[in-house]
């Protein structure tokens, strides 16, 4: 069988390297390659864009395109065909790096062997071909994997529905007086009911944290709420087992920038994970304090007098279906996704987790989080503005429902959207989306602070409404939205005062103004 | 004054027959359907105040439902709450453009379907939401 010729592309402005490259193609037969031969990068992407090359043998010094450049540029043109650099005896550093940028291959000038050019171009375009192959069975088998994940969770979840709903019927007796022993056999159903919908949720999360896309609302969240709500949730199960189940939480603890939601999350999965962990009579603590060596950070501490780890899994425990080896200790196995997916949302929120052990002698994980801070949320803005001690706007948006009532689903699906939009909205790179820093009864409140006059004010909510109009999305879901606008004074700041004490003094203003706006939807609302 | 209606289509009878002792409980009169063609003539025949609606179904899915609903004037304005056991993120959305009220997952919390049931029929929300013991939801 007679195969196509190849088609190389040669781009090399030196004559005299392209004529020597040239003879060691006419050694070849006549008809198993094709040169073309060009001088400028220009010319080569022009050329690549076509479509017809099957290789490129490229200079990485042109007239108009130098070292990794010109291998950024080849590639971007035509990803898919593979790429030879040729560069200079020095060089060799620099051809290393543009195989990291995805050449195939390098080649020394005036150290090419005879022959050895064709073969080159041949194992160049075999590797290229094996690696696209080996590419495209990953993304094939990723794919399958979401899809396979996508059923199982869709068919467990479907009977499950149905067993959950008859055990709450029972308990809620709307079929007959239960007595004690039939409520409490009734209350463990239930209880591993949610234990098995909460794996079905975390086989999602994880396909979730995979593709990025874990929802995160940040906001000002008050970790002591998070601890009352994991221990009150899980003292059961800790008593069930004989285990002191407590927390320490120091007095006057700042709140976080976090989303509440995901601490609880990340609580309950810790405090859960120390419970299973820590054999009968044993203790289980919850701690909170600010970090001492940085003011800024809080750390959650979950300690327990179990098992332990040894200290070569300390690293290993959040990996992705870790699972203890002694599963005699863990009692019954989960899937193993627990941990990985704390790493992951603690890491989002902008912390850190780590855990610390010795063998028998329990473990210690601890999380730190942001504190939250007006200060620190708008200093950045005003370091940046040179009129910083101009006027400031409160621009606040606020979405209602109709029906007077906002389901927590709502809420969230409909104020990551609000965010969206308001995001692109800011007027300035100095304005501030703030996290959500309340709610008023049916209503989900944003708040902007731009640091503009009350002209930025105006063109902000005029910006925002058009958006909004355009969104039939919000309307569809029975929802009304409004925006308004007010101008603080400008603060002045003292010659003798620091920033921040400034800065303190700017976030007392902007949070009375942001209260006062709350508690008057407050009022309007309960009428 | 008479009780509100409510079609509860999804192809599980276990399903649909929890959420009938759920929602008489709660004092609404129940109608089923467990395919897409049956709950498009139950709707006509009973057109009832509210339909739950499941996403995977037998002859065409929650969409097409949605879709044959939009043609009927008398029809079109029944609010729609779509119950399913589908992925959230691919499908919640779409749902919602559709024009459905809310989307919850199962396996649902009868509370929250009970307080998405009064919001969609304008019903005064109950005082006091229970706090549902729910590991799954957070």
């Amino acid at each position: 069988m007679k195969e196509k010729a190849l088609q190389v592309l040669l781009v090399e402005d030196n004559a005299g390297d392209a004529r020597l490259l040239r003879e060691m193609f006419s050694k070849e037969r006549p008809d198993s390659f094709e040169l073309t031969h060009l001088l400028r990068m220009s010319e080569a992407e022009i050329h690549l864009a076509k479509g017809e090359v099957d290789i490129v043998l490229l200079d990485m010094g042109l007239p108009d395109g130098h070292g990794l450049d010109t291998v950024r540029r080849a590639h971007a043109v035509a990803p898919g065909v593979p790429m030879i650099v040729l560069t200079g005896l020095d060089d060799e550093a620099l051809a290393a790096e543009a195989m990291k940028e995805g050449a195939q291959d390098y080649l020394i000038k005036g150290q090419i062997e005879n022959r050895a050019l064709p073969r080159a171009l041949r194992h160049a375009i075999e590797r290229h071909r094996m690696q696209t192959e080996t590419d495209l069975i990953r993304t094939h088998a990723m794919q399958f994997k979401d899809e396979f994940l996508s059923h199982v969770s869709h068919e467990l979840r479907s009977p499950l529905t149905a067993v959950r709903q008859f055990v709450t019927i029972l308990l809620d007796s709307l079929a007959g007086e239960l007595n004690l022993e039939q409520r409490e056999y009734l209350e463990i159903v239930l209880r591993n009911v949610n234990q098995l919908r909460s794996m079905i949720n975390d086989l999602f999360e994880v396909t979730g944290v995979q593709a990025g896309k874990l929802s995160i609302e940040l906001q000002c969240t008050s970790v002591s709420d998070a601890i009352a709500y994991t221990v009150s949730t899980l003292q059961g199960t800790a008593k069930v087992k004989g285990i002191t189940l407590s927390s320490d939480i120091e007095c006057r603890l700042p709140s976080v920038c976090a989303d509440p939601t995901r601490v609880r999350q990340i609580l309950l999965i810790l405090v859960d994970n120390a419970i299973k962990f820590t054999p009968a009579n044993g203790a289980v603590n919850v701690q909170a304090r600010v970090l001492e060596e940085n003011p800024n950070l809080l750390v959650l501490e979950v300690s327990d007098s179990g098992c332990g780890i040894s200290p070569d899994m300390t690293e290993r425990i959040f990996e992705r279906l870790f699972q203890a080896s002694d599963p005699a200790l863990a009692g019954r196995k989960g899937l193993g996704l627990g941990l990985y997916i704390c790493k992951e949302l603690v890491t989002r929120q902008g912390g850190q987790i780590c855990a610390k052990s010795a063998p028998g002698r329990g473990a210690v994980f601890s999380v730190t989080l942001p504190v939250f801070s007006l200060p620190n949320l708008i200093g950045p803005a005003f370091r940046k503005e040179r009129r910083a001690e101009g006027p400031i706007t409160l621009v606040v948006t606020e979405i209602r429902s109709r029906t007077g009532w906002l389901s927590n689903e709502v809420r969230t699906e409909q104020s990551h959207g609000v965010r969206d939009i308001l995001q692109r909205c800011l007027y300035s790179d100095v304005d501030v989306l703030l996290p959500k820093m309340g709610s008023a009864g049916a209503s989900e409140l944003f708040f902007i602070v731009a640091i503009t006059d009350g002209i930025g004010g105006k063109a902000i909510t005029k910006r925002i409404r058009e958006q909004l109009d355009d969104c039939e999305h919000f309307q569809q879901a029975g929802l009304t939205l409004s925006t308004s606008y007010r101008s603080l004074e400008a603060i002045k700041r003292n010659a003798s005062e620091s920033m921040e004490t400034f800065l303190e003094k700017v976030a007392n203003k902007i949070q009375e103004l942001m209260n006062e706006e709350i508690s008057s939807r407050m009022v309007r609302n309960e009428q | 004054m008479s009780n509100k209606k409510i079609l509860i289509v999804d192809d599980d009878p276990d399903v649909r027959h929890g959420m009938h002792v759920r929602l008489k409980a709660n004092h609404y009169d129940t109608f089923f359907a467990a395919d897409a063609l049956t709950s498009m003539t139950e709707a006509r025949k009973h057109e009832p105040d509210l339909i739950i609606l499941d996403l995977g179904l037998p002859a065409g899915d929650g969409f097409v439902v949605m879709e044959r609903l939009k043609a009927f004037a008398s029809l079109a304005v029944i609010p729609v709450i779509v119950v399913s056991a589908r992925d959230v993120r691919a499908n919640r959305e779409r749902a919602l453009k559709a024009g459905a009220k809310a989307f919850l997952q199962k396996p649902v919390d009868d509370a929250e379907l009970l307080a998405v049931i009064r919001q969609a029929l304008g019903e005064p929300a109950q005082r006091e939401e229970p706090e549902v013991y729910d590991l799954g939801s957070i």
